[in-house]
């Protein structure tokens, strides 16, 4: 995506929930008074020790009792963004998923950083993760370009693995936005999903579908299928029955990965190859919750 | 209506064959990258050989491009099928003879005329009948009355000139006759002679579209070439005889070459007159053997710029002359020791019937008729009047003779025999199948005076009287000693001499099974038809095939102009739409599709 239709978006912002940071920043978390602030939120009773300059002298004044003000916690969210570039995220080469997710990835970092959140991009690759510096403030979206530009799919990643570690890494809560193309046995995706959120982390759960993989019949006919990640071949002629068992075999696989975020309390949405990133972004992820108006 | 032009291009659909091969190994290699094998695993692999052939997007559009390819190559067309009632039939009749190998502005006047008649083939529309009648010494049908016009376009395409010279009345009555039978047939002419020259009468040729092609006189030829080898002579006195014409309105000057076996001759320089002849007598020839005779007149028909004849080296004299009287004998053994390895045994008639003479090529019988007849050629001079050979009715006295058959290879090239008065001769009786070579007369009438024949397989001559021992006698002796140059077998050396065109019959017992494709045989006895200039080969012998022919060398035309009909091809239908080929448009589809196979071969393989 280009800088200006980045622009475009620029009255939508993630909206978070979870994954308060210990910083200081400008996400607000009602819920969870702090002693200083802007915004009252709450009294509390004074205990030695409180700041008299946040005692309620009016409180004290009608009601001859200590009351210290409390405010709503204004914090600092670190935005994750981990971005599957296993070797099956460029096949078939025609759908062009791994370029989908970077403008995916590249359009919720903008969302992230016009919103003065900190930014974390993790390319979960073959040779371990690799993770950029903490990015802040709106002039940091060329350099995620930049590194966004740098992601080519190569290798086998074990995604859940992946997450698991990135969650022993990075234990400080945040938010998770992982894409990927989610093709591989959902249960080995769980226990990523648990480590995070067991790091307090809300995840997001973008699913990239490439339309040959919605629709093989569009890509081939008949051949020797070969996994582009473990070399292993496959006989397969596209016959009506052949596709009709592929097309359920799918539609499984996509509700197994969509139970496993369920169970998760991540939120799982989905966007084949061929779609519209800034559409997903201006209209799928705010129906979902996900993004809302700023 | 739609045909094609080129049917032999249809093996180029073995391409399409070739492309589905590359398609089914192509798809038992083919690899196809997926993201994941875990969903495809659970569907039962499947072998690729045994699966039905299922052509992609890319299959067809390659398929696509090969046969709009080949059909391209095929040349098809459209035609417009021509309603039931307005069809028509063109019959042509096409001038194939030697003058039509001239050249003029724009090709050989056999193209000119070609062209013309495709020309009128393309404008028939669908329905219509062509049939092509080729007109030379014979008439060809070379294509009955067919609708297809390709074929008849491809037929007139393979048709070629011959070197012989036109007969146009039997195609032009050919023509009529169809025309007459069938009334919408248009009859279409084309030669390079005027319609006076059809040989029908003019009022015939109303409906006929006569159109005369040529009009350049620039021509000069070898009109003649006579080559005269004396009998039982040395090749040395042998002449040749040069007859160049010059056919055009201005003087031409030409170099004459001759060579005889491939050793030049002669060479000269030559001015020949407007509508003049040069004669050019060649003696003392090199050797024996062909001769060829060229000169370099670089005019419009170079088909007369060339004649060939043959010098013969033929048998020396080799007689027995069985005679009771030696006077005969003593004659001929006079001139044989005048000529170079001439033997004459004379022998008695005794002598003869008891086996006891040397074996000779030839006998001659001097006032006798042989008991036991030898397989040898014989003469029989003054044969008695009870011979079983050469019978006769009975004596005449002072006999001339007053005719003869200069064409007979036994007179050779004779003059003079109207020299021949004998005091006395014997009227001779033919017996079937002799031919009366020559005629003398009498007061009382005309009689054979030579005749000649075959007895069980062998040349017989019979001559009614002798020579005698007189110088008056010479021309009677010169007959007698050509007819034994005859009865040796000497015209059965060298090359048979033919015109283009003109049937010649063949010695007894020629060969005719193996002959060159210039040469029509037929007929028993054999009748041979040169169509092509120069030597051919008809089984042993050569043939030395020439044009001469005046009417053919003479191409000059008055100009070329037409004569036309009460009702024309042309302006029957003005602007009938011809046959429509639509080969480049299939070409110009199959790059554009090519184009779109190119795009989605990079779409399928772009990353």
């Amino acid at each position: 995506m280009r800088l200006d239709e980045l622009e475009r978006l620029d009255g939508l912002a993630l909206h978070v929930r979870r994954g308060m940071g210990e910083r200081p920043g400008e996400r607000r978390f009602p819920g969870r008074p702090q002693a200083s602030g802007i915004e009252v939120e709450s009294h509390v009773a004074y205990a030695p020790g409180d700041d008299l300059r946040h005692l309620d002298w009016n409180a004290l004044g009608r009601l001859d009792t200590l009351l210290v003000r409390r405010f709503t916690a204004e914090r600092e969210v670190v935005v994750h963004l981990l971005l599957d570039a296993s070797a099956s995220m460029g096949v078939p080469p025609r759908d062009g998923k791994l370029a989908v997710a970077c403008d995916l990835a590249l359009a919720l970092g903008y969302l992230a950083l016009v919103a003065n959140d900190a930014l974390r991009l993790t390319v979960l690759a073959s040779d371990g993760p690799a993770a950029s510096p903490v990015l802040r403030q709106r002039r940091s979206v060329a350099h995620l370009a930049t590194l966004l530009d740098a992601v080519h799919a190569r290798g086998a990643v074990a995604l859940g693995a992946a997450l698991t570690r990135h969650a022993r890494e990075h234990a400080a809560p945040g938010v998770a936005i992982v894409v990927s193309d989610f093709m591989f046995e959902p249960p080995a995706l769980e226990k990523g999903l648990l480590a995070l959120r067991a790091r307090r982390y809300e995840v997001l759960l973008l699913h990239v579908v490439g339309r040959g993989e919605l629709e093989p019949e569009r890509h081939f006919g008949a051949g020797v299928l070969a996994d582009v990640e473990s070399g292993e071949t496959h006989p397969v002629a596209l016959t009506r029955t052949t596709l009709a068992r592929y097309g359920d075999l799918l539609r499984a696989h996509l509700d197994a990965v969509a139970a496993v975020a369920a169970r998760c309390q991540a939120v799982y949405a989905r966007l084949p190859s061929d779609g519209s990133v800034r559409d997903f972004v201006a209209i799928e992820l705010p129906r979902l919750g996900v993004v809302r108006r700023r | 209506m739609i045909g094609i032009l080129n049917p032999a291009g249809a093996a180029a659909l073995l391409a399409v064959g070739v492309l589905v091969a590359l398609h089914l190994f192509g798809r038992r290699r083919r690899a196809i990258p997926v993201s994941t094998l875990f969903l495809w695993r659970q569907i039962p692999a499947q072998p690729l050989h045994r699966r039905r052939f299922r052509p992609d997007l890319l299959f067809l559009a390659q398929l696509a491009v090969l046969l709009a390819l080949i059909g391209g190559y095929l040349h098809p067309y459209l035609q417009t099928l021509a309603p039931e009632a307005d069809r028509m039939r063109l019959l042509v009749v096409l001038d194939a003879s030697a003058s039509m190998q001239a050249r003029e502005p724009g090709g050989t006047r056999f193209e000119l005329a070609r062209r013309r008649a495709r020309a009128l083939v393309g404008q028939l529309l669908g329905g219509d009948e062509v049939m092509v009648v080729v007109a030379a010494d014979r008439v060809h049908v070379a294509l009955r009355w067919s609708a297809d016009h390709a074929r008849a376009e491809g037929r007139l395409e393979e048709l070629e000139p011959l070197d012989t010279p036109t007969d146009l009345a039997p195609a032009v009555a050919l023509a009529l006759g169809e025309q007459h039978a069938r009334p919408e047939t248009a009859v279409v002419v084309l030669t390079d002679l005027p319609r006076d020259a059809a040989g029908v009468p003019p009022d015939a040729l109303a409906a006929v579209d006569w159109v005369q092609i040529g009009a350049t006189d620039d021509n000069v030829a070898v009109a003649a070439l006579v080559v005269d080898t004396p009998p039982f002579q040395s090749v040395r006195e042998a002449t040749a005889t040069v007859v160049i014409r010059n056919y055009g309105h201005v003087a031409r000057r030409v170099t004459l070459a001759t060579t005889v076996d491939d050793v030049p001759w002669t060479r000269r320089e030559l001015t020949v007159p407007p509508r003049g002849s040069e004669h050019v007598l060649l003696t003392e020839p090199p050797a024996a053997g062909a001769l060829v005779v060229t000169i370099d007149a670089g005019d419009a028909l170079a088909l007369d710029d060339r004649a060939v004849g043959w010098i013969d080296a033929g048998p020396s004299l080799d007689v027995a002359v069985v005679t009771d009287a030696d006077a005969f004998g003593a004659t001929l053994a006079t001139v044989a020791a005048a000529l170079p390895g001439a033997r004459v045994e004379r022998v008695t008639p005794a002598r003869w019937d008891a086996g006891d003479a040397a074996a000779a090529r030839a006998v001659v019988f001097d006032g006798v008729d042989a008991a036991r007849p030898r397989a040898v050629p014989a003469l029989y001079v003054a044969p008695p009047s009870a011979s079983t050979t050469c019978p006769s009715e009975r004596a005449v006295e002072d006999a001339a003779v007053v005719d003869w058959d200069g064409d007979h290879p036994a007179l050779g090239a004779l003059r003079g025999l109207e020299g021949i008065v004998v005091p006395r001769a014997a009227v001779l009786v033919p017996r079937a199948g002799d031919a009366r070579l020559v005629l003398a007369a009498t007061a009382r009438g005309a009689f054979p005076f030579l005749i000649a024949g075959e007895r069980d397989g062998r040349r017989v001559a019979c001559l009614a009287a002798r020579p005698g021992p007189s110088t008056d006698d010479v021309p009677l002796l010169l007959l007698v000693l050509s007819t034994l140059h005859w009865l040796e077998g000497g015209d059965a050396h060298g090359a048979l001499a033919v015109q283009t065109g003109v049937p010649v019959s063949l010695p007894a017992g020629t060969a005719t099974d193996e002959h060159d494709p210039g040469l029509r045989v037929a007929g028993d006895p054999a009748i041979v038809v040169a169509e092509r200039i120069g030597f051919q080969r008809l089984g042993e012998r050569v043939v030395a095939a020439n044009l001469f022919d005046d009417r053919e060398s003479d191409i000059g035309r008055s100009g070329a102009r037409e004569w036309a009909p009460s009702m024309r091809v042309e302006s029957r239908r003005p602007g009938a739409p011809a046959a429509r080929e639509f080969g480049r448009a299939l070409y110009a589809a199959g790059v554009l599709l090519l184009a779109a196979e190119w795009m989605l071969w990079r779409r399928r393989s772009a990353p």
